[in-house]
This record gives structure tokens, C-alpha cells and sequence, in this order.
């Protein structure tokens, strides 16, 4: 087969201020075939989509090309001007971003879009614009009346779609696609995953695919190029990837996968959750909570309607009459596809938000019918948050220690040296040790697991009974979740407060929890023991969602 | 999980649950009092706006302006008010800039006449902000029915055209000084700032760790102004220049319309009495322009300021020069 790109000893820096440039990128070497379809895996800050940006000539500054060479086609690219670069363009390599759907501009339709491009690039004559665009929308499996569209109207994954055809309008040899699928919801990736598939068969063209999740890349490609650290400490075909790894990261990478439909289920770190155990806990907890007061939490009946934006508009049903207890010490996992109305529980559970009918209580408190402060402030001692991105859950300018120290003084009669002692401790629950110096510092110098500790931390002050997690792991690596579901279910136990886990990620969900809520478009469509629902799913919705992970099979 | 372009590369520290994400680079930052902290973090800020070549150009020339009227009792040839030099001769060597149809020496007129000026901008700038940042920070915050009736007395402060409001009030409170300059200035001055603080508090309010504060107990005013305020100070402070520039020039604008005090010496009143002689008749042009100058030289620093304050705001902006 004829080699469409080589990537010669190809080093990527960014240049900082007052620092020594960062290696993103070192000494990487590769080639690919005409019509290959490769993956590229590797954790956040890798440098995989620094590469991807590099083989494009994508990269800006501060990021700079330092060594090597990618030779397109025999052609050396980093040394073509811009102007050489917008023709090569043409028939030569394009990219699908993560962010894709939000690069196209709201106020052009799409047709617009696509007339921008033979416009700028005269591929395609006048009379053949409207055909030739038709065309390539019905490619992606999209209907041509959203050319007439403007994205704003489009879903996301609508609008993904529109993006990777924008992409093939210039007919390219080379598609570089930077996660895809990332931004998008659990069902919906899954359908572009399946079109970006077709489309490389179809179309022939030689594709690379970037991705954290190795999941989704063996299933779609043929080889696969790890990355750690800026280097590439593997290159294999995906079956041997499977079958024979031999880099120790490439077998960690692994290891941190597993079928939430599987009898058993462990990943490194996490013990794993038989069925003894989890109705051990359950049963077990009732009995001591006579001398305190009963902190279970009971809804009944919940729904919450949002009102038209817009009139002439239907209103929203959020919520439709959900019912579920929480007993002390339980772990309920509440999973669905987004717009399921997850989130809505929880706000209305945290007295965010209040529900349009039915009740909601917590021990004899009335948590749907608070008003005052101090209500909401007392349940919010009880009840505590763990929140879906600890980038932005943390105020970037206050130390750890003042971010912990806030809700003790609130919520605790606590002051001066016992706060300070007790916020060290906090640090120390969750494992972030030496404390004292993990209580100096800001969030920045902090990386995503250990910002997700602090959160925690925060949440655990005011000796909640129980905690509400929204997702909590989903911004974090594969291999630094293990340790935060680890930790929660710990701290589940052995403080024992009640979980309510909120993911839409079925393996975890297996993992740290003893019961299940399937929740589509507001309404319950099953519920049960985790490992029960999850191995034997009843509901189609069920069904669908496990179909959705991408398992650990190359695709034959 | 990558995220968008130019980040990505720039958080290849961020990895590794447990071990250090910034190794030996980190400073410990044990023990460090927040004064400590705060001074780290102006000297920082400090040093990213001087790091703009035109806000260095800015802050040189604010900064020219604001020594030469602080040492203008040393610095100035003559008393200002002093009339006893000959009236009205051009520049000459014994007085730089000419002289006053009252026989008073104009250079030393100007370095005085900047210390009225320059404070009134200072001050109309920092009470200004002061106003928007209250007034627009719980605007942002907080919603409910006030909300809507602060947001109505703002847009009723954005619609009235300034100047003629300007022009009623100092004439209304005339021989008030510049106390009453100052009011009217902040009057009219502070509900574009509100305007700006208010948008961006309602997109601070919405991130995780607001809310999160909601969580740790966190009374409102103790969320907007620890969790928020300190967020959006790079604004704020555009904000005072922006305000501060506008003050110089409303300043010098009403004092040339006379209504001011017009025995105090400044910029403004120069102008005014440099009018009302007919200096350009008379030829005495240094009269007319050398005021006019030096405020819009004033004006000018602080604009340019703001451009080195956007990149504080604005990481995007720091990163590299695309």
C-alpha cells in the first residue's frame, strides 16, 4: 500500500513566559498508509491532540514545531508558507474537532458554510454547489432540509455531523477526528461513532482517530498508537493492542476497562462488589440510627414542569413522577442519557430547585417546601453536593485551605485551632497528604484527581448524612477515576451517609453502587439491585445505554 | 479527557492522581499570610501590564503626569496665581509657556492646575467604580423583583444624555467646588460600569464554585464578594480607568463651560479663561493647547493602561502573540 503521511523525530513545544519551553510532543515517528483508519490513545496532557494539530499544521502559538518532519505525500509540510498550507488543504487533510459542533457559526445556515468553502477553495463549480452539499449531508446521514438550517436549530450530534461533512467537502486524503464524540451524549456517540465508521469504508480516506477512551478506538480502528508523556510507547494492530499489549501503560490503560454487563466486575483499585456484601450494607444500617435523628431521604411522586420559553412553545417536563427512598448508608445510582432529568433530582433534592408537585422529604423535614435561609442552610449541613467538573467547582484564587475551612466555620462550632485541625483532617480523609502542604495551595497547582479530592473534602465538612454526586468522575482520566470511586465508596461506609450517584456511565455505576434507577426522559423505567438490572436490563432504554459502551472488541 | 486547542499541551502537568502535578517548581506556599499573597499577586498583575508595550507606554506617561504635578511646588518656576509678570507676552525664556491675560506664568499653572485635575479624575474614577461595582455586583447576584428595579434606575441613568445632565446639575449646585465637579461626574459616570460588572457576574454566578459556597454556607454578600469580586478584578480595574479618563475629560469639559470654580487653577479653568481672552486672537496659542494637551495626554495614559488590564482579563490574550 502507498504511505499517504510519515511523521519524522517530530518534537512539539509550547513556549511559556519566563520558563523552559514544555516538551508536549517528543521525538515521535510514525507513518500511515493510504486508507488506514488509526487510533491515537493516551491520557489528558499526552500530547495526542498536540500531535493531531501538529500533522495538519494546525498548531498556533504558543505551541510551536520544534524538530522533525511530517511529510504528507512525500511533501514536507512544516516548512510551507500559509498560503501553500489553505491550497494543501484542498484534497489534502482536514480536521473534525472535539468542540466542532461549537465551531460553526450561529448566525449562517448551514448551506452558507458549505458555500464558504468551494468558494474559498473552487473545487466545485457554482451550478454543482447545492448538489454537491446535498450530497455530503446525506453522506453523514443527515436529511438536506438542515442545509437550510441554522446550528442553533441542529442538536449537538446533528451538528457534529455537520462539521465532519464540512470536513469532506474538500474531499481530503487525511481526516485527522480530535474526540469526536466526546462532547456529546452516551447515545449519541455511539450513532456518529457508527457513521465516522461507514464513512472511512466508504469514502477510503486514511483517518486518525484521537481519543482518551480506548474503548471507542478498538472498536473503530484497525491500529493503534499509544501515547504517554509526549512519546508513543506503542504501535500495534488493535488485536494485538487486545490480545498481547506490551507497554506496561498500554496494559494499565486496559486493565481500568470492564463490562458493566459482566457477572463480575473489578478494576484496579476497587474492590469488587459481590452481592453479599451489598446487602450486607443495606440491611446493616437501620439498626444504629435509633439515637440520632432519622435521615432518610423520601421522595414521592416528583415532577417538575418547566414553563415555555417561548409562547407557543410546550413546556418541559423534567421530572415525571419519580418515587424512591435513600436510606442511611445506601448507594443509588441514578443513570440516564442527558435531558433524563438526573440533574433536575438532584437540584430539587439540594432545595435548588423546587418540584411542581409531589413531596420531598428528608428525615421530617420538608425539603420541597423550603423557603428561608436557614432552612436551606440546616439541610444543606445534611444533604452536601459533589460536583461534575472540579475545574471549575473550586474558586481558582482561594487556597485549599480557605475553600475547606468555610463551610467547618458554618456549619460547625469549631474555630481557630480546631477548624484548622479539622480541615486538616478533611485533607487526610481523602488521602491528600502531607496535609499542611496540600493546604496551601491553590487550585492550579492541583491536578484534575486531586482538585476532585478537595471537592470531596469540601462536601464531607459539615458532617453530611447524605451526598449527592453529580458525575463525578466524568471529567477525570480512566485511570484516576478508580481512585475517587474508591474513595466515595469508602467514605460511604465508613461514615455511613447515603449516595446518590448521578452518571451516565453504566461501569461505574456497577461499581460503587447497590441499586439502580433507569431514568429516560423523566420517567423511571427500571429499577433494581445494580448487578441484576445491569446483567439481566428488562427496559429497551436499558438496553440501548449498555449497547452504547463500547466494549473491548476490535472490530472483526 | 482533552479539551479545547491551545490548552491541551499546557496541562500536560495536570496528570498523575497523588504525586505532585508542577514537581520542584511549585513554591510551598506554607504559612504565607494573605497580605503576602495579595502583594504576589498585584506584583504579578503588575508585571503582565507591563509587559504591553503600549500599556508601558501608558503608565510611563501617567506616570510623568501624576510626579510632575505631585512636585509641582518644587518643579514650577513661579506662584500660579501670582499676576505680577507682564500680561499676556508669548514664550519667552523666563516663562516657558507665556503668560495669562492676569499677568500669571502659564507652565507653572499647567504643573499646579494638573494637581486639581488628576485628583478629580482619580477620585470621580474610584468612586465611580465603587458605585458600579456595588451596585452591579448585587444586580448580578441577586434575582428577584429588586433586581428589575435596579436594572430600571440603570437604564434611566444610560438613556439621559450626560452632558446636558451635567450642565443642569453644576449650574444647579454652582459655587459648590470640586466636590460638586466630582459628584456630578460620578452621577452621570457609574451606569455603563454597573452595566459591564453586572453581565459579568451573572457569568460568574453560574459556575460550580458559587454555588458551591451556596453549599458551604456562604452568606450572599460573603459570595459576591470573596467568591466573585476577586474574579472580575482585572475588569473592575479597567473599569476605573475607563472611569477615571471620562472623569479628566468630563472635568476639563465643565469647567471650560465656566461651571466650575473658576478661581481654582486647573486644566479646565485654564481652558475657560484661555476662551473667554480670546488667547488664539491674541496669538497666545501654548494658552489653549497646553492644557488641552495635557489632558488628553492624561486621557491617552490611562486608555492605553487598559490595553495591558484587557490581557489581565483575558488569558487568551497572554499567551502568545498569534
Amino acid at each position: 500500500m502507498m504511505e499517504l503521511l510519515r511523521v519524522e523525530n517530530l518534537s512539539v513545544e509550547y513556549d511559556s513566559p519566563d520558563q523552559e519551553p514544555v516538551k508536549a510532543v517528543e521525538d515521535v515517528s510514525f507513518s500511515l498508509d493510504q486508507g488506514e483508519f488509526v487510533g491515537l490513545v493516551g491520557e489528558s496532557g499526552s500530547g495526542k491532540s498536540t500531535l493531531g494539530f501538529a500533522v495538519t499544521r494546525l498548531s498556533k502559538p504558543p505551541a510551536r514545531i520544534s524538530k522533525g518532519r511530517v511529510l504528507f505525500g512525500g511533501k514536507d509540510i512544516t516548512t510551507l508558507s500559509q498560503e501553500e498550507l489553505r491550497r494543501q488543504r484542498c484534497g489534502g487533510f482536514a480536521m473534525v474537532l472535539q468542540s466542532g459542533m461549537n465551531a460553526l457559526n450561529p448566525v449562517r445556515t448551514v448551506r452558507k458554510h458549505f458555500v464558504d468553502i468551494y468558494k474559498a477553495h473552487g473545487n466545485v463549480e457554482k451550478k454543482d454547489y447545492e448538489a454537491h452539499s446535498r450530497q455530503l449531508v446525506e453522506k453523514v446521514g443527515l436529511q438536506d432540509s438542515v442545509l437550510n438550517a441554522y446550528p442553533g436549530e441542529l442538536s449537538g450530534g446533528m451538528r457534529q455531523r455537520v462539521s465532519i461533512s464540512l470536513a469532506l467537502a474538500l474531499e481530503p486524503k487525511l481526516m485527522v477526528f480530535d474526540e469526536p464524540t466526546t462532547a456529546l451524549d452516551v447515545l449519541v456517540q455511539h450513532e456518529v461513532m457508527g457513521t465516522i465508521r461507514e464513512l472511512q469504508k466508504q469514502e477510503g480516506f486514511t483517518a486518525i482517530l484521537i481519543s482518551h477512551d480506548l474503548g471507542v478506538v478498538l472498536e473503530s480502528t484497525q491500529r493503534v498508537l499509544v501515547m504517554h508523556n509526549g512519546r508513543i510507547v506503542e504501535d500495534a494492530p488493535s488485536e494485538r493492542i487486545l490480545t498481547d499489549p506490551q507497554d506496561d501503560y498500554t496494559k494499565m490503560l486496559l486493565s481500568h476497562y470492564g463490562d458493566p454487563r459482566a457477572e463480575h466486575v473489578s478494576v484496579p483499585g476497587l474492590k469488587p462488589r459481590d452481592e453479599a456484601a451489598a446487602s450486607g450494607s443495606v440491611g446493616g444500617t437501620p439498626s444504629q440510627a435509633d439515637d440520632e435523628e432519622d435521615m432518610t431521604v423520601t421522595v414521592t411522586g416528583v415532577s417538575k414542569i418547566y414553563p415555555a420559553r417561548k409562547r407557543g412553545e410546550d413546556s418541559v417536563t423534567a421530572v415525571n413522577n419519580v418515587t424512591f427512598t435513600l436510606s442511611p448508608g445506601q448507594s443509588l445510582a441514578l443513570v440516564g442519557a442527558s435531558g433524563s432529568g438526573k440533574s433536575t433530582i438532584a437540584k430539587m433534592l439540594t432545595g435548588v430547585e423546587r418540584p411542581t408537585s409531589g413531596n420531598i422529604t428528608l428525615g421530617g423535614r420538608r425539603v420541597d417546601q423550603m423557603k428561608r435561609r436557614k432552612d436551606l442552610r440546616s439541610l444543606r449541613s445534611d444533604i452536601q453536593m459533589i460536583f461534575q467538573d472540579p475545574y471549575s467547582a473550586l474558586n481558582p484564587l482561594h487556597t485549599v485551605e480557605y475553600t475547606l475551612t468555610r463551610p467547618i466555620l458554618n456549619y460547625t462550632d469549631l474555630r481557630g485551632d480546631d477548624a484548622r485541625r479539622r480541615m486538616l483532617e478533611l485533607l487526610d480523609t481523602v488521602g491528600l497528604t502531607p496535609v499542611e502542604q496540600y493546604a496551601a495551595k491553590l487550585p492550579h497547582q492541583l491536578s484534575g484527581g486531586q482538585r476532585q479530592r478537595v471537592v470531596i473534602a469540601r462536601a464531607l465538612a459539615s458532617n453530611p448524612h447524605v451526598l449527592v454526586a453529580d458525575e463525578p468522575v466524568s471529567m477525570l482520566d480512566m485511570t484516576l477515576r478508580a481512585g475517587i470511586l474508591a474513595l466515595l465508596d469508602d467514605l460511604r461506609v465508613r461514615l455511613n451517609v447515603s449516595m446518590l450517584y448521578i452518571t451516565h456511565d453504566l461501569l461505574s455505576a456497577r461499581l460503587i453502587t447497590d441499586s439502580i434507577m433507569v431514568l429516560n426522559k423523566g420517567t423511571v423505567v427500571e429499577r433494581g439491585q445494580t448487578a441484576q438490572v445491569l446483567q439481566h436490563p428488562e427496559n429497551d432504554y436499558t438496553i440501548k445505554l449498555l449497547d452504547a459502551i463500547p466494549s473491548l472488541r476490535t472490530q472483526a | 479527557m482533552t479539551n479545547s486547542i491551545v490548552s491541551t499541551g499546557m496541562q500536560t502537568s495536570a496528570q498523575g492522581d497523588g504525586n505532585d502535578p508542577q514537581g520542584p517548581q511549585v513554591r510551598t506556599a506554607r504559612g504565607q499570610n494573605p497580605v503576602l499573597r495579595a502583594l504576589e499577586v498585584i506584583g504579578k498583575g503588575f508585571r503582565t501590564v507591563w509587559e504591553v508595550p503600549k500599556a508601558r507606554f501608558g503608565l510611563i506617561l501617567l506616570a510623568l503626569i501624576v510626579l510632575s504635578t505631585l512636585f509641582a511646588p518644587w518643579l514650577s518656576p513661579y506662584d500660579p496665581k501670582a499676576g505680577d509678570f507682564e500680561a499676556s507676552i508669548g514664550p519667552s525664556a523666563q516663562h516657558w509657556l507665556g503668560t495669562t491675560s492676569n499677568g500669571q506664568d502659564v507652565l507653572s499653572q499647567l504643573l499646579w492646575g494638573g494637581r486639581v485635575s488628576v485628583m478629580v479624575a482619580m477620585v470621580s474614577g474610584l468612586l465611580s467604580t465603587c458605585i458600579a461595582v456595588l451596585v452591579g455586583l448585587s444586580w448580578g447576584y441577586i434575582r428577584s423583583f429588586a433586581g428589575e428595579f435596579v436594572g430600571f434606575i440603570v437604564n434611566l441613568f444610560l438613556v439621559i444624555p450626560s452632558l446636558p445632565l451635567m450642565i443642569i446639575i453644576a449650574a444647579y449646585l454652582q459655587n459648590g467646588g470640586m466636590s460638586v465637579i466630582i459628584l456630578v461626574i460620578v452621577l452621570t459616570g457609574w451606569a455603563w460600569g454597573s452595566r459591564v460588572l453586572r453581565s459579568q457576574t451573572q457569568s460568574l454566578r453560574s459556575r460550580d464554585f458559587v454555588t458551591a459556597a451556596a453549599f458551604s454556607g456562604d452568606s450572599s454578600w460573603r459570595i459576591i464578594f470573596h467568591e466573585i469580586f476577586p474574579n472580575m478584578l482585572s475588569l473592575i480595574i479597567n473599569n476605573f480607568f475607563g472611569a477615571a479618563t471620562s472623569g479628566a475629560l468630563s472635568e476639563a469639559g465643565l469647567e471650560f463651560l465656566g461651571l466650575g470654580d473658576s478661581t481654582t487653577v486647573s486644566w479646565g479653568t485654564m481652558l475657560y479663561w484661555a476662551q473667554n481672552n480670546n488667547v488664539i486672537l491674541t496669538g497666545q496659542w501654548a494658552l489653549l493647547l497646553a492644557p488641552g494637551l495635557m489632558v488628553a495626554l492624561l486621557a491617552v495614559s490611562m486608555t492605553f493602561i487598559n490595553f495591558g488590564v484587557d490581557r489581565l482579563s483575558n488569558p487568551r490574550l497572554r499567551e502568545g502573540k498569534a
